[in-house]
């Protein structure tokens, strides 16, 4: 069997298979269940006004919380899909995000929303989120970026037919029918992890079970593995952490502020609307766009993604710039590069982490990323609306957002080997005692201008067995 | 006559009800204008009627605007066929409540019922007469979303059960191509085949 293990693998049984697809259709679903969900919940909020009686503030914490949620709990599904079987996580975040939703149509008070929306669904979709663009990332090597990019592009499409969908749902059967309904849409995240599979995560503990009973420690140490939390001492990873932080400050501040400052400038609410929809169109292209340019293979990930952070840190700083002119194609104009370069960065910021910590490490690494950088993202909206109180307009609080945004690419600067043409070698996260899996993973972790070379050795081989794939 | 132009002018005296209405000033037949005279009308009204469930309870308000008078109070009425009946809220505590503020007005009917379906007029009233305008209210039953819930539930079920049953048909039909397998070459290629949908095939275990 060893010897016909290197055969196997040049046969492309391996990544971009065609069974990948299909998981990227199920993060698609998935993905739309979960963001493109929560993006759209502004339906609801003036219901809840309504019907609780309590101010648009109050309200707007429960979305706070579900995202909070799905962040905060992001490690805590990596480490479950690295004690246990990936689909099950999947599966059991589905259930836990349909019946927060469900025991949210039966609310009576505002703090049952907090806890049924926000909390019990956020767990939920934390569960579901950071596991599936980890399988899908493991699935895919050459297209792995444009595998993403068409995943996440389902965050813009969703919430476009999603707000309507709710909109009528509520007309239809109130806020109650509609999160009862919403509840049972969620269940469809299920079928999404069934169809990963079964799988023997290589962290399983076949070596622990030996050990005699379960302790405090060996528990603890276990935990920490699953975690991934020795990457937190890690520089590479820490540096790359820091950079989508200080990204993160700034990159939601035109999604929360866009709107009012073209009121302020003088547009009416109909123009500042439609300013919104279409840099939320431009942004499905461009993670489609990056996706697919990024595999190509021209350029190392993380140059690109340095490109596009900068221009969209850039092309934030220049929004109030644009408008102050009073053109309203000048604001159009940049909100629209503005789009297309933050749907760009988005599908990539996933794809560079395996090449910092490989992809043995990728789930925990995904999950902790999450949760770091939600902290990021939580200053990042208080701190423009303060600026805004301060100085009376928007210009200090883009200026501000933007300035991260750069900030956050000339930390990326500092990774080690940044300027180098290759990517750096995998990080030795395993012991060498399987050399077959070391090939196996060298496979895995070659980038895709290393594919290229590979491209004539591996169709030569691949040819009759084309039918497996 | 000044400026080349006619100025006309009456006073009218506009003591009650009766006196509202339309007035129209002609100029021989050269000039007619016609006026409406009237208390004020309530702007915002909501053309989509409120929903609400069997038992829940329903809110529904009324609203004048910051331009116009202050109404003196708000009365509420629920139509009975072609007729209007007032709603006293003292009558009935438990199933009325009306919050009056000067602006605006607000009804909670509560521990609905489907014959509380149907057209709610709320009334500005002011010395001259009372403005009203109309919201339609529509109880439902809890099973109206039930149906939709329970036919996606059903659709996940299926597809579920659809996905487990495909790959466990698929393992079946590739444990006994195993058992029987020739070639040592075929095994691996079928072990392989297996795996490539479930794993991802970095984590992949030599199965022994």
């Amino acid at each position: 069997m060893a010897k016909l293990r290197p055969k196997a693998e040049s046969q492309g049984e391996g990544p971009d298979g065609g069974y990948g697809w299909v998981l990227v259709g199920a993060l698609f679903v998935s993905t739309s269940l979960v963001f493109g969900l929560m993006r759209s919940l502004g339906i609801f909020f003036v219901e809840f006004v309504q019907y609780f009686d309590e101010s648009a503030q109050a309200i707007s914490w429960i979305s706070s919380t579900g995202l909070a949620a799905q962040q905060f709990f992001s490690p805590l599904g990596a480490a479950l899909c690295n004690a246990y079987d990936t689909r099950w996580v999947v599966m059991t975040g589905g259930c836990l995000a349909a019946l927060g939703l469900i025991l949210a149509s039966q609310a009576t008070c505002l703090v049952h929303l907090y806890l049924t929306m926000g909390v019990i669904s956020g767990l939920g979709w934390g569960l579901v989120f950071t596991p599936m663009v980890a399988t899908v990332m493991a699935n895919f090597t050459r297209r792995r970026t444009l595998a993403l990019g068409l995943a996440f592009s389902s965050i813009g499409l969703s919430s476009f037919a999603f707000n309507p969908l709710f909109q009528l749902l509520v007309e239809l059967y109130t806020w109650r029918g509609a999160l009862l309904i919403l509840g049972g849409l969620s269940l469809n995240i299920v079928p999404c992890g069934a169809l990963i599979g079964p799988q023997r995560r290589s962290k399983a503990p076949a070596k622990v079970v030996s050990e005699s009973g379960v302790s405090c420690a060996s528990f603890l140490q276990r935990a920490s593995s699953y975690l991934e939390l020795p990457l937190l001492f890690e520089r590479p990873y820490i540096t790359y952490t820091l950079a989508i932080s200080l990204l993160n400050v700034g990159y939601f501040v035109p999604y929360f502020h866009l709107v009012a400052h073209s009121r302020q400038v003088g547009f009416s609410e109909y123009q500042a609307a439609f300013v919104m929809s279409a840099a939320g169109a431009t942004d499905i292209l461009g993670r489609i766009a990056s996706g697919w340019f990024s595999d190509l293979g021209h350029f190392r990930l993380i140059h690109l993604l340095s490109v596009w952070t900068t221009l969209a840190g850039v092309f934030i700083m220049l929004l109030p710039v644009s408008s102050l002119s009073g053109s309203y194609a000048a604001l159009m104009v940049i909100s629209l590069l503005y789009g297309f370069c933050s749907g760009a960065l988005t599908s990539l910021v996933f794809a560079v982490v395996p090449m910092i910590v490989g992809v043995e490490r990728m789930m925990g690494a995904l999950g902790l990323l999450q949760l770091i950088e939600s902290g990021a993202g939580l200053l990042g909206a208080p701190l423009s609306g303060l600026l805004k109180d301060i100085t009376g307009d928007y210009t200090a609080s883009f200026m501000v957002a933007g300035g991260f945004v750069v900030l956050g690419t000339l930390t990326m600067v500092t990774l080690p080997h940044y300027f180098s043409r290759k990517d750096p070698p995998p990080p030795k996260s395993l012991s060498p005692e399987d050399p077959d899996k070391a090939a196996e993973l060298k496979q895995m972790h070659s980038s895709p201008s290393d594919m290229n070379d590979l491209t004539g050795e591996v169709t030569n081989n691949r040819l009759p067995e084309d039918t497996y794939s | 006559m000044e400026n080349d132009q006619y100025n006309l002018k009456r006073v009218f005296s506009i003591v009650n009800e009766e006196d509202l209405g339309s007035y129209t000033c002609e100029f021989g037949s050269k000039a007619k204008i016609d006026f409406v005279l009237a208390a004020p009308q309530i702007g915002e009204v909501r053309d989509k009627p409120i929903v609400s469930y069997v038992g829940d309870f329903a809110v529904i308000t009324c609203k004048m605007e910051e331009t116009k008078p202050e109404p003196r109070t708000w009365y509420w009425y629920k139509a009975n066929g072609t007729d209007k009946e007032q709603i006293i809220a003292a009558e009935e505590p438990l199933r009325y409540e009306i919050k009056n503020e000067e602006r605006n007005t607000k009804l909670v009917v509560s521990s609905l019922v489907e014959a509380d379906g149907g057209l709610y007029f709320c009334g500005a009233v002011y010395a001259i007469s009372t403005s009203m305008s109309n919201v339609e209210l529509k109880v439902i039953s809890i099973h109206e979303p039930l149906k939709p819930f329970v036919a996606i539930v059903i659709e996940v079920i299926v597809l579920v059960a659809i996905i487990l049953l495909y790959e466990k048909s698929q393992s079946k039909k590739n444990n006994t191509a195993a058992e029987n397998g020739t070639t040592e070459q075929t095994n691996t290629l079928t072990q392989g085949e297996s795996n490539g949908p479930g794993e991802s095939s970095s984590m992949r275990q030599r199965k022994v």
